[in-house]
């Protein structure tokens, strides 16, 4: 038993230099700033602004660094030749550009956060209303209704009356819905190659909106702590093609397992997704979403168990 | 009540043998920490010090030893803090990846998921709430009515109680170590995570309590502190002559005095939710889980900018006084302290933009989040501009000061990014954020380390050692920017915070740098235990005047080091912002005094001390559920405070030959002038209390 | 008492004698700021009951109208406003420096804040059997916070008023025992104003 840990811390041990060998091939760790590589308009988005405030805010701090480290270089008490004003202490017009750069600067970025927040707005995205949508996008919604548990999520696709656990598949191209809510504790919806945060609470909905540019597996997250399971809440999203996307759901209508509420309320008892176990439903019964809102409002919890006496 | 989970008992509550930890972490930090307090208890009777400890320590209503002890309980929660940080980096490191190995039932690294929640929920509660408040509280303490010429604080009874109910608090969470558990909800305990469905145990409860009890302590102190500011000032201290740091400790204790209540509610309510199965922060029956994060985090906005105020405060002080030179933009300074303060309040929705308000609400609170980088400028500025044309000295508060001045910079650009609501959708809740306010707390640290050595002499009468200083300030630094550079990194990787395990096996080498930070970390610690060491070891050679650096510029350093009992025997008079640079000027910074008069003081008494122990007893009934404890001790406590306000006899007075004994003797063993009495240094001198 | 005698006061105008300072005006203040912070924990309690009410919060369970009683309500209010004005008297007796007079006072501003305590634990025994208690939904939980918070306060103020009395009849009047008196008004008026807003936002609102 001990043996066998040890075999494997040193067998891992071992492969960390393998490790930071790929990591470092420039492409390999390049690849791993999912934030810097959006494959879609929000996530895009996001990153713009983030480049945008990054070139502002260094602007300024750039210089104040400087001019800080240069006043403490040139005025040192060492340094003879230095100007040496002890009571100076007041100017004006230093006050003043002092006021006014920041205030500027606040102004500017001001205005291109009330842009940004228009144009990544869930319920609203100013940015797949205007910008380069392939002319069926918004006509063409899919609908997906998220629901999360303790600590699994499920993916209820309500026209196809399908659902999945624990992945999401959506298809290339088009613009997905996502209706969130929680039966236990607030989540977080997170995929960072396609779309920021949005936060998932119990007996609420909240709404994503995303399109996805490419075909490919990207990491999902919940992003807010949950309780025990929360670090083996992600997600694995596949974009696949349009095509291959209708033969998934086909397949996916004739999934063994159905899922009715009094299904959901067992899929919901607290489990640690440890193994990332994925699971596909049929027949999922219409109107399961509200049902969990609902019954979540009328008081029902998924209580967790007392953690075994003396656990720390 | 409502029913708990597991068994109840009336005599025991939930407390059971059960509640001990078999886990052999905990085992050894109950070892580690046995091992100090037998060797603490052991030494204290060896030296035959009970009584000292008593009569000068535990009873003391003096502010300067009140401060003094609120900065140990601080630098001993800091160091608590720091192994939270130390267990919780190297568990990230190991349980990295679908390979990583795991150890004592862990799948993945040494700890498992529940053990590591409460470790970051503890970090996070006892650096903020135990660490940084408490260090902040005790440097306002000692050092405003020093720097402002008063004898006392306002109401210096009040103060004891204050610091009692803060290691009440602290004790608590201490306990939790060691019987029960700790909350397991993050720092701000996230409803309804924490609502007694899915925190059943006692573990969120010593968190509530812990947070509930030492906040009436801070809550006190702030109007204490702001009464001393405004009623006790020395004569010709008009408001445009007010300190800067004095000026931050009132804007910073007018936060804390309006913003501690909003505390309070919340956990009251989330508390009733508990203990009486309300409706408040529950998801179904009428209850709001948002309600919660708003009433939390208007508090907790403001209550950054409550321990970043005093520590901008240090920071003004520190740099004029190494650079030779008066602040630069006095009246800026402090219009620039109010408006952070002020606009602190309308901020507090910038940490869930992500709830998806609607993009007006997000967009006002990400300009008003903005404005606060507007007076933070101003500051920056000015500091830069008092550097300029003075004549600086690298020693070490300077650097702490510089240290922290680069930080700024840092953690305030990653702000200005997070208070953008498309930028904070893709990093929210991401180790980014944690990034961005360990950054912005290191300034607070940094202004708390620069503090501590720009103070000491002036509280224990001897300078603390440079050479060893500077090598604290190296190490500090370096394991700052190897920990929380890769971390910054590892956010734009997608990295979220509070995971137990990563997912992602990429990340391996940050963490790696990460846990090289934490070394660095631990080797500067070393240099502070050993600078502590060496510099008490060799304080009669270190002792200072009354001006320790020399280039004093407030009334602190008019007063003999260390500070008497009774600060100031005569009460001065001021003409200018700074004072001693005036008096130096006109050459009468060493001008005797003209005679000495009596002075009445407030006397010792145990009662704060009584009162914090009844509230201990208090808060751990609370936790258990043993309500016989909690009635008892809340009726005690009543009892106590009624019985107290019936005693009249209070004060003592100082006679005057008492005091020109004192002073003469401090005056006579200023800088340099060790005499042959040694070895007393780090006692702050106390009279044979006379009756009035 | 200076030693010496050599004092002037104005010597070099560096150092002040015989500083002191007026300790009835600083606990005064002190006690304004303890006030204000007091305020904020009511300003919180409202601004959860604002959240907390509406239709959904009750989640199926009474509001309003069903739990308020106006009769008893204007009852409460005439008691707490007669209350501070029989603590008027203790002011009015202070300041002629009349013991009796203040002693009379504290005990019928207590006697009447215990009819307010009376007629509002009888009015939530009267609920609490018709089933209407804190648990039953998130507006209910509001409710009794908002106005048991008050209730605490008042009795807290009760307790202070009985301390008062013995106080001052044992000491008379000290410089403590007349700041106390001085903040106890504070206390007393503030909870009289926190009543005006609990009845017209709590009870007037509920009933129109
Ligand atoms: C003032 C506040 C403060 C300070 C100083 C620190 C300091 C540190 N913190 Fe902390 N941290 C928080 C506040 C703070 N933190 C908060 C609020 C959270 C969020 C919790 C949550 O998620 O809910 C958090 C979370 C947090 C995480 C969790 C990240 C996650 O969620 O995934 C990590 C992980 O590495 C971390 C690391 C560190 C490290 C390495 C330090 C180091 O900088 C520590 C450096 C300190 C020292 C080196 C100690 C020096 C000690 C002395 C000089 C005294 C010596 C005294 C004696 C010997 C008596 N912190
Ligand atoms: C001392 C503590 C401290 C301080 C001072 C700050 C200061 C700031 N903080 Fe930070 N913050 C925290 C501690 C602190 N923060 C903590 C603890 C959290 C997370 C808690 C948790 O979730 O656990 C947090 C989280 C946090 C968030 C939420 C992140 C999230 O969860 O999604 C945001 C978002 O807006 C934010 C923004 C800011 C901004 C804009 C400032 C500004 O005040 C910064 C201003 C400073 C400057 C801008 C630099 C100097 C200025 C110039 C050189 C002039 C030029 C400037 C301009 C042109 C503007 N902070
Ligand atoms: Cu915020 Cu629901
Ligand atoms: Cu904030």
């Amino acid at each position: 038993m001990i043996a066998n840990r040890m075999g494997r811390l040193v067998r891992y041990i071992g492969s960390l230099p393998l490790l930071l060998l790929t990591g470092c091939s420039a492409h390999g760790l390049s690849r791993q700033f999912l934030l810097f590589r959006p494959d879609g308009p929000l996530a895009g988005t996001d990153l713009r602004f983030t480049e945008l405030d990054v070139a502002v805010m260094m602007a300024i701090i750039l210089p104040t660094a400087a001019i800080t480290a240069f006043f403490l270089m040139r005025y040192r008490k060492t340094s003879s030749t230095a100007a040496y004003a002890p009571h100076w202490s007041h100017s004006n017009l230093i006050e003043l550009i002092v006021w006014a750069i920041p205030l500027l600067t606040v102004g500017l970025l001001g205005y291109y956060s009330y842009r940004g927040s228009y144009d990544v707005n869930p319920y609203d995205p100013g940015l797949l209303k205007t910008k380069g949508l392939p002319a069926a996008g918004r006509g063409h919604v899919l609908n997906v209704d998220v629901v999360t548990t303790d600590w699994q999520w499920l993916f209820i696709y309500p026209a196809q009356h399908i659902a999945l656990a624990n992945a999401l598949v959506i298809p290339k191209g088009r613009t997905v819905d996502f209706h969130m809510t929680s039966a236990t504790v607030v989540n977080d919806f997170f995929i960072p190659n396609l779309a920021g945060m949005i936060d998932i609470m119990p007996g609420m909905r909240t709404k994503q909106e995303l399109v996805a540019d490419k075909i490919g597996t990207y990491k999902g997250y919940s992003a807010n702590f949950s309780g025990g399971g929360f670090s083996w809440m992600g997600f694995a999203t596949k974009v696949v093609p349009a095509a291959q996307f209708k033969a998934w759901v086909r397949s996916a209508q004739s999934a063994p397992r159905h899922l009715d509420y009094a299904e959901f309320n067992t899929f919901a008892r607290p489990t640690k997704n440890v193994n990332g176990k994925t699971y596909v439903f049929s027949h999922v019964s219409a109107g399961l979403f509200d049902q969990v809102i609902k019954g979540v409002l009328q008081g029902r919890v998924y209580t967790t168990p007392l953690p075994p006496a003396g656990a720390a | 009540m409502v029913n708990v989970q597991g068994p109840w008992s009336p005599l025991l509550g939930r407390l059971s043998l059960g509640a001990i930890p078999n886990n052999p972490i905990i085992l050894g930090a109950f070892i580690f920490s046995a091992v100090l307090g037998v060797l603490l208890v052991g030494y204290v009777t060896y030296a035959d010090k009970w009584g000292v400890l008593w009569r000068e320590w535990f009873t003391t209503v003096d502010h300067k030893k009140i401060g003094v002890m609120y900065i140990v309980i601080g630098l001993v929660m800091l160091f608590r803090g720091f192994i939270d940080a130390l267990m919780m980096r190297t568990q990230q490191m190991l349980a990295d990846g679908p390979h990583s190995p795991g150890f004592l039932g862990a799948a993945h690294g040494y700890l498992v998921p529940y053990h590591f929640d409460q470790i970051y929920s503890a970090h996070g509660t006892i650096m903020i709430l135990f660490a940084a408040t408490p260090i902040l509280v005790g440097l306002m303490n000692v050092i405003v009515p020093i720097q402002i010429g008063a004898r006392d604080m306002a109401f210096p009874y009040l103060n004891a109680v204050g610091l009692w109910l803060t290691a009440v608090g602290a004790a608590l969470i201490m306990i939790s170590l060691f019987l029960g558990d700790f909350s397991h909800a993050g720092w701000v305990g996230l409803t309804p995570l924490t609502e007694l469905a899915y925190s059943p145990g006692v573990g969120t409860d010593y968190w509530m309590w812990a947070i509930q009890i030492s906040s009436v302590g801070t809550t006190l102190g702030a109007a204490n502190l702001i009464a001393t500011i405004v009623k006790m000032r020395a004569p010709g201290m008009t408001w445009s002559k007010l300190p800067i740091f004095t000026w931050t400790a009132l804007s910073t204790n007018i936060i804390a005095l309006t913003s501690f209540p909003v505390l309070a509610v919340a956990l009251g309510l989330l508390g009733v939710d508990r203990y009486f199965g309300t409706h408040f922060f529950t998801a179904g029956l009428g209850g709001n889980l948002m309600l919660y994060s708003d009433l939390f985090w208007i508090w907790g906005h403001p209550e950054v900018y409550f321990v970043i105020l005093p520590a901008f405060g240090m920071m003004s002080e520190i740099i004029p006084t190494f650079a030779e030179k008066a602040l630069f933009g006095y009246v800026t300074m402090v219009a620039a302290s109010f408006a952070i303060a002020g606009v602190s309040w309308s901020v507090w929705l910038h940490h869930f933009f992500t709830m998806g308000a609607g993009p007006r609400v997000n967009t006002f609170f990400s300009i008003a989040t903005m404005v606060v980088g507007i007076p933070t400028g101003v500051k920056v500025f000015n500091w830069a501009f008092t550097i300029f044309r003075g004549r600086s000295r690298f020693e070490t508060p300077m650097m702490w000061a510089i240290g922290a001045l680069f930080m700024l910079l840092l953690g305030g650009l990653t702000g200005m990014m997070l208070a953008m609501p498309p930028i904070n959708y893709s990093v929210h809740n991401s180790v980014f954020v944690v990034a961005h306010f360990h950054t912005m707390l290191m300034v607070v640290v940094y202004g708390i380390m620069g503090a501590v050595s720009y103070w000491f002499p002036k509280v224990f009468g001897f300078k603390l050692n440079e050479r060893l200083g500077k090598r604290f300030f190296w190490y500090f630094t370096a394991g700052t920017i190897m920990v929380f550079i890769p971390m910054y990194t590892s956010g734009f990787m997608g990295m979220t915070r509070r995971l137990d395990y990563l997912a992602n096996p990429a990340l391996m080498p940050f963490e790696v740098a990460e846990e090289v930070g934490i070394g660095l970390y631990l080797i500067s610690i070393v240099y502070f235990v050993l600078q502590l060491y060496v510099s008490i070891r060799d304080r009669v050679a270190n002792r200072v005047g009354a001006d320790a650096w020399g280039t004093g510029r407030t009334l602190e350093w008019l007063t003999p080091s260390p500070v008497p009992f009774y600060n100031f025997a005569l009460t001065p008079r001021v003409h200018a912002r700074d004072e001693l640079v005036w008096r130096r000027e006109q050459g009468l910074e060493g001008a005797a005094l003209p005679g000495y008069e009596d002075i009445l003081l407030p006397r010792n008494t145990p009662v704060p001390l009584l009162i914090g122990a009844l509230a201990l007893a208090l808060g751990f009934g609370l936790v258990w559920r043993i309500w016989w404890l909690t009635d008892v001790s809340l009726l005690a406590i009543v009892l106590t405070v009624i019985a107290r306000s019936f005693v009249q006899d209070t004060d003592m007075v100082v006679k005057a030959s008492e005091v020109e004994k004192i002073e003469q003797r401090l005056r006579a063993r200023g800088a340099g002038a060790a005499s042959a009495e040694g070895g007393r240094g780090v006692e702050i001198l106390r009279p044979s209390a006379s009756r009035p | 008492m200076a030693t010496g005698g050599d004092i002037t006061a104005g010597q070099a105008g560096l150092w002040e004698t015989h500083h002191h300072h007026d300790t009835i005006s600083t606990r005064t203040f002190g006690f304004w700021l303890y006030m204000l912070s007091d305020a904020m924990i009511f300003a919180g309690l409202f601004a959860a009951y604002v959240v907390l009410d509406h239709g959904y919060n009750a989640a199926g369970g009474p509001m309003g109208a069903a739990l308020v009683h106006p009769g008893s309500a204007y009852a409460q209010t005439l008691a707490v406003f007669t209350s501070v004005l029989a603590y008027g008297g203790v002011m009015v007796a202070l300041k002629r420096g009349s013991r009796g007079g203040v002693l009379a006072g504290l005990l019928v501003a207590a006697a009447l804040g215990a009819v307010f305590l009376g007629l509002e634990v009888h009015d939530f025994i009267a609920l609490f059997q018709a089933g209407i208690v804190p648990q039953r939904s998130g507006y209910l939980s509001a409710f009794f916070a908002l106005v048991m918070t008050h209730g605490i306060h008042m009795a807290f103020g009760l307790i202070w008023m009985l301390t008062m009395f013995f106080q001052v009849a044992a000491q008379g009047f000290t410089d403590k025992t007349v700041y106390r008196l001085l903040n106890l008004k504070v206390f007393w008026h503030f909870q009289a104003v926190i009543w005006v807003l609990v009845f017209t936002f709590v009870y007037m609102r509920g009933v129109l």
